[in-house]
């Protein structure tokens, strides 16, 4: 199957500016045919997408909480509709919050430990690479991509916690060089180093720094590449 | 009449002559109404009647110019039907009212200037003053305006990739803060404020009309008094998710082709916005008062003229596609009403109340005063004198000196700061912030099927001048400002093209000030001459000074001349860009250029004896040409891993920032130099800033090819190159007598501030 066959549907909410950079990477990078769902086309038929970005940004200016909002807007419907259906999804920085708020994933996300926003350069270990989204990481590799978010501690109660562990669904923490899970290289406070988790069924993921920003070695890394790389293999082998 | 004359100073900000001029102009006493426009459209912000006679003397044209100075920001031509258009922009007196509000519209103003003429803003830079590091309101400015410019820049998703940060105590009572915005665009997609034509239709977009900001352009051409506080409504206030969506909307109408004219509501609001565009295109226009959407009910006609509130947008339409572009802004949930309509007379009418209100001739408006201020030879620079080094010992302990240095605030890395900043969204940052220069790709340039050995263009952006040079030798801090960015663009690997100014000054009133500021101009002029970079947009902040109490009395808090600029360089293939750290151990390490040791204005005479206030050397513009030239050859062959220009600090400071900064290891050096074939004391050639040379490093052991192609250059430009030591790892040494270990430093250099 050839990339460009593979159809991906980046959603675009007002104040949404991660949209732009994902549809490039999707497109130049890896070739995929990439386009975007406009926030207020609620009866679009989203069956056609192989999988969906929920990309980041400001949706709705962060207003009341990030991505309040956007979680209530009417094209999420038809995306929890896809979720249900096991379609694969990916929610990036304030995708990820909003798909916390849309009640897709578990969990809240409060403002950094440092009450500030923290742009910089993280590494992450992967903890599952059974999932669309880390089947092509290598088991235990620690990626460097950047983050960029005032809002990404995250936050959930011990049992649920304890669930997400039990089902492997953490599937990213924050961690140091060499892959030590350290106080230290835990950037905005998260519970337990928590940088990304799935859902129970595994086919949608939140992730707090940015693959898209990550995917050429010209910007510094190229390890975000390989979580599209992984979306994509996945796909071809369904 | 004399009531309404003393409420013209008093609120203003008009003279007495100028107020005389206006009811000459009027065969009449002006009213309020016409009075508030006045005030706005003379004021020192928004006509430059004490700078223009100086600015006049810039250039402004040639070389990749499209269009300079006059229109919302300037433009240069980026190859294959592409432009860059950018602009700098001070926001210093708001700032220092509420400086989070203050900095963020400074950054969402200027935002506007870049899209407004159909570029898309695709980085930001910023150039920050505050008061002494130890001054206990500093960390109060410095974290709510760093705070505020995240804010802004950071919701609209333009990364902000650099830009310089400088603590020094003449800016206690009035910080400064300029922002830069740079935008792409393409050629035959650019918009002008000039383009009216009679029959269209006024157009009001964005944000409704409030009560903030009101006398906002004359509160920025006065100095501070003792009630600072009772000026904070004058402050606007900011909503990025707005101006983000303004941005999408007025982007996306432009891509329709459904705009002939466009021009941005900054300073003095709806009055600036439609006198300049009726004016530059030669016409007038009837304006509705009654269509202008309101956030506070019951505004009056002057107070709807003169707000300041943000995120909104003047546009002139075809008739026939008003309602094209209405459903645009509608789409992106934005005000979009008819406000009016382009007429042939060149006046502008108001209705109010469904009546002419007034009717107001443009030229007369717009045609305000223009001075030649008096200028004198400030007092001061009579004791400036050179130093007299034999008059100073040596400092027993140079490596405390040396950590004194490099963990100065003005020196130790802003890492901090920048981080609160979102500086890789755009996927285009090569190289970030914390290096001289911020590198940006374009069009995915050398990344994904483009794989990176085939490259693409780039551009390069750099911000920043030294007040402490230009308070002691105004000349030479305006040229030293220029060259200075054109220094770390080239040892970056890129070109320098164009720059833009943001001219920083106290009362323009004070002669002695007029004289700073006409010799730091005449400074920029020469430097942008010599180096073929024209000022192609730019703004001035006169007043930025503050009446003090100070025990019985009162005295005024004047800030140093603080000319910025902002520049942006080219480069062919992004892939060449070069940072300035070492990057191996084993690699040697060169002196490019020639030394001065002259310790005039330097960090190391502030900390070690005490005073700064010594003259500078004096800069060889030719010679600065051909250094630069040669660098940039020598980048361009592939020779160098990395190159960096002296400046703050001194050779010390440069080698060991290199040593440091590199962001996957930490080095050290080993350099042996002759400082007696020099002529020069130890602390001359430690310490001695701003030389007219770059540190350089390459590989170990060079062959002969590179070694002949290397004197080759050298030889004609006619500079010298000298070997000084070699990367090493762990410990940084120099002549000896400078020992200091690069762990240690490094924890220190990034914790400082």
């Amino acid at each position: 199957m050839d990339n460009k066959k593979i159809k991906a549907g980046i959603t675009v909410f007002p104040g949404s500016n991660c949209d732009a950079d994902v549809y490039r990477v999707l497109k130049s990078v890896f070739g995929v045919n990439a386009s975007f769902i406009w926030h207020k086309d609620e009866i679009e038929d989203l069956k056609k997408y192989d999988f969906i970005v929920i990309p980041g940004g400001f949706s709705y200016g962060d207003y009341l909480r990030s991505g309040a909002l956007a979680a209530r807007s009417p094209v999420m419907e038809s995306v929890k509709d896809y979720a249900a259906k096991g379609g694969i999804m990916l929610g990036i920085c304030n995708g990820f919050q909003i798909l916390l708020e849309a009640g897709l994933l578990d969990g809240v996300m409060l403002a950094n430990r440092s009450l500030k926003f923290e742009c910089k350069d993280v590494y992450l270990k992967t903890l599952n690479t059974e999932t669309p989204f880390t089947c092509a990481v290598k088991k235990g590799a620690v990626l460097k991509m950047p983050i960029a978010h005032h809002d990404g501690n995250y936050f959930a109660t011990e049992s649920l916690i304890s669930g997400l562990v039990r089902k492997k669904s953490v599937i990213f923490k924050y961690c140091d060089e060499k892959g030590g899970i350290t106080a230290g290289s835990n950037p905005n406070g998260s519970i337990r180093n928590i940088a990304g988790i799935s859902n129970e069924t595994g086919n949608v993921m939140g992730l707090m720094p940015h693959p898209e920003r990550s995917s050429e070695k010209i910007l510094g890394s190229e390890d975000g590449g390989w979580i599209f790389k992984s979306i994509i293999k996945y796909i071809k082998e369904k | 009449m004399d009531k309404t004359k003393k409420q013209a100073e008093k609120l203003f900000g008009l003279s007495a002559e100028e107020y005389e001029k206006i009811s000459e102009l009027l065969g009449r006493e002006p009213d309020s109404f016409e009075l508030g426009i006045f005030s706005a459209m003379w004021s020192e912000h928004c006509s430059y009647k004490s700078s223009k006679v100086y600015l006049k003397t810039l250039p402004t044209e040639g070389g990749k110019v499209l269009i300079g100075p006059g229109e919302n920001a300037g433009v240069v031509d980026f190859g294959d039907g592409d432009v860059l258009v950018f602009k700098m922009e001070s926001h210093n007196h708001p700032s220092f009212i509420e400086p989070f509000q203050g900095s963020a519209t400074g950054v969402g103003g200027i935002m506007r200037d870049i899209f407004t003429m159909g570029a898309r803003p695709v980085a930001n830079l910023n150039s920050l003053r505050f008061g002494s590091f130890s001054h206990q309101r500093t960390p109060y400015y410095l974290s709510e305006v760093v705070r505020g410019i995240g804010f802004y820049g950071n919701c609209m998703g333009v990364p902000t990739v650099g830009g310089e940060v400088v603590f020094d105590e003449c800016y206690n009572d009035n910080i400064l803060v300029n922002a830069f915005t740079i935008g792409i665009a393409k050629k035959d997609g650019i918009f002008l404020s000039s383009k009216c034509e009679v029959g269209n239709i006024v157009v009001y977009v964005g944000s409704a009309t409030g009560m903030d900001g009101i006398h906002g352009a004359t509160m920025a051409s006065e100095e501070f008094d003792l009630k600072k506080n009772k000026k904070r409504s004058t402050v606007q206030v900011g909503d990025p998710f707005t101006e983000k969506l303004l941005l999408e909307a007025c982007l996306e109408a432009m891509e329709k082709k459904l705009i002939v004219s466009i021009q941005d509501m900054g300073a003095a609001g709806l009055t600036s916005s439609s006198f300049e565009m009726a004016d530059k295109s030669g016409k007038g226009m009837l304006i509705d008062l009654d269509a202008i959407p309101l956030r506070t009910a019951g505004m009056t006609p002057v107070e709807m003229m003169l707000s300041e509130s943000q995120e909104r947008m003047l546009i002139a339409c075809e008739k026939e596609k008003f309602a094209e572009l209405k459903a645009v802004f509608d789409k992106w949930g934005l005000n979009c009403v008819k406000a009016g309509e382009v007429i042939k007379e060149k006046v502008i009418k108001f209705y109010y109340k469904s009546k002419i209100y007034k009717t107001l001739d443009v030229d007369v408006i717009v045609n305000g005063p223009e001075y030649k201020r008096p200028v004198k030879k400030p007092e001061y620079l009579n004791k400036i004198k050179p130093v007299k080094i034999n008059n100073y010992k040596i400092p027993e302990n140079l490596n405390a000196l040396a950590v004194k240095i490099i963990t100065h605030p003005n020196i130790a890395s802003k890492r901090t700061v920048f981080t609160q900043y979102d500086y890789s969204i755009g996927t285009a940052t090569v190289v970030p912030p914390g290096f001289s220069a911020a590198v940006l790709r374009v069009n995915g340039a050398g990344g994904g099927k483009n794989k990176p050995k085939k490259g693409g263009k780039g551009f390069l952006l750099n911000a920043g001048g030294n007040s402490r040079y230009t308070y002691l030798d105004p000349f030479t801090g305006g040229a030293l400002a220029v060259t200075e960015c054109a220094r770390n663009i080239t040892a970056c690997g890129g070109y320098p093209v164009a720059i833009t100014d943001c001219l920083n000054f106290a009362s323009p009133e004070d002669p002695e000030i007029m004289w700073q500021f006409a010799y730091a101009v005449e400074g920029i002029k020469s430097a942008a001459v010599k180096l073929n970079t024209p000022v192609i947009s730019g703004n001035v902040s006169f007043y930025n000074e503050t009446a003090k109490k100070d025990g019985g009395g009162t005295y005024v808090s004047k800030i140093n001349p603080t000319p910025v600029i902002g520049m942006l360089g080219f480069t062919d293939d992004v892939n060449k860009a070069l940072t300035p750290c070492f990057k191996n151990e084993g690699d040697e390490i060169y002196l490019l250029g020639s030394l001065k040791g002259s310790l005039g204005g330097s960090l190391y005479m502030e900390l070690a004896h005490g005073d700064f206030r010594q003259k500078p050397a004096d800069l060889d513009l030719d010679y600065e040409v051909r250094l630069q030239n040669c660098l940039r050859s020598l980048i361009n062959k592939g020779f160098l891993k990395s190159a960096v220009d002296i400046s703050e600090g001194g050779i010390f400071t440069a080698l060991a920032e290199s040593a440091i900064t590199n962001p996957e290891k930490i080095l050290g050096f080993n350099v042996n130099c002759d400082i007696k074939a020099h002529g020069l004391r130890i602390d001359e050639f430690l310490f001695s800033e701003f030389e007219q040379a770059f540190i350089i490093t390459t590989v170990q052991k060079p062959d002969g090819r590179r070694k002949s192609e290397t004197a080759a250059i050298l030889k004609k430009y006619g500079i010298k190159s000298e070997k000084i030591g070699v990367v090493e790892k762990g410990a940084m040494k120099i002549n000896g007598i400078i020992n200091l270990k690069s762990d240690k430093i490094k924890e220190r250099y990034y914790s400082a501030v």
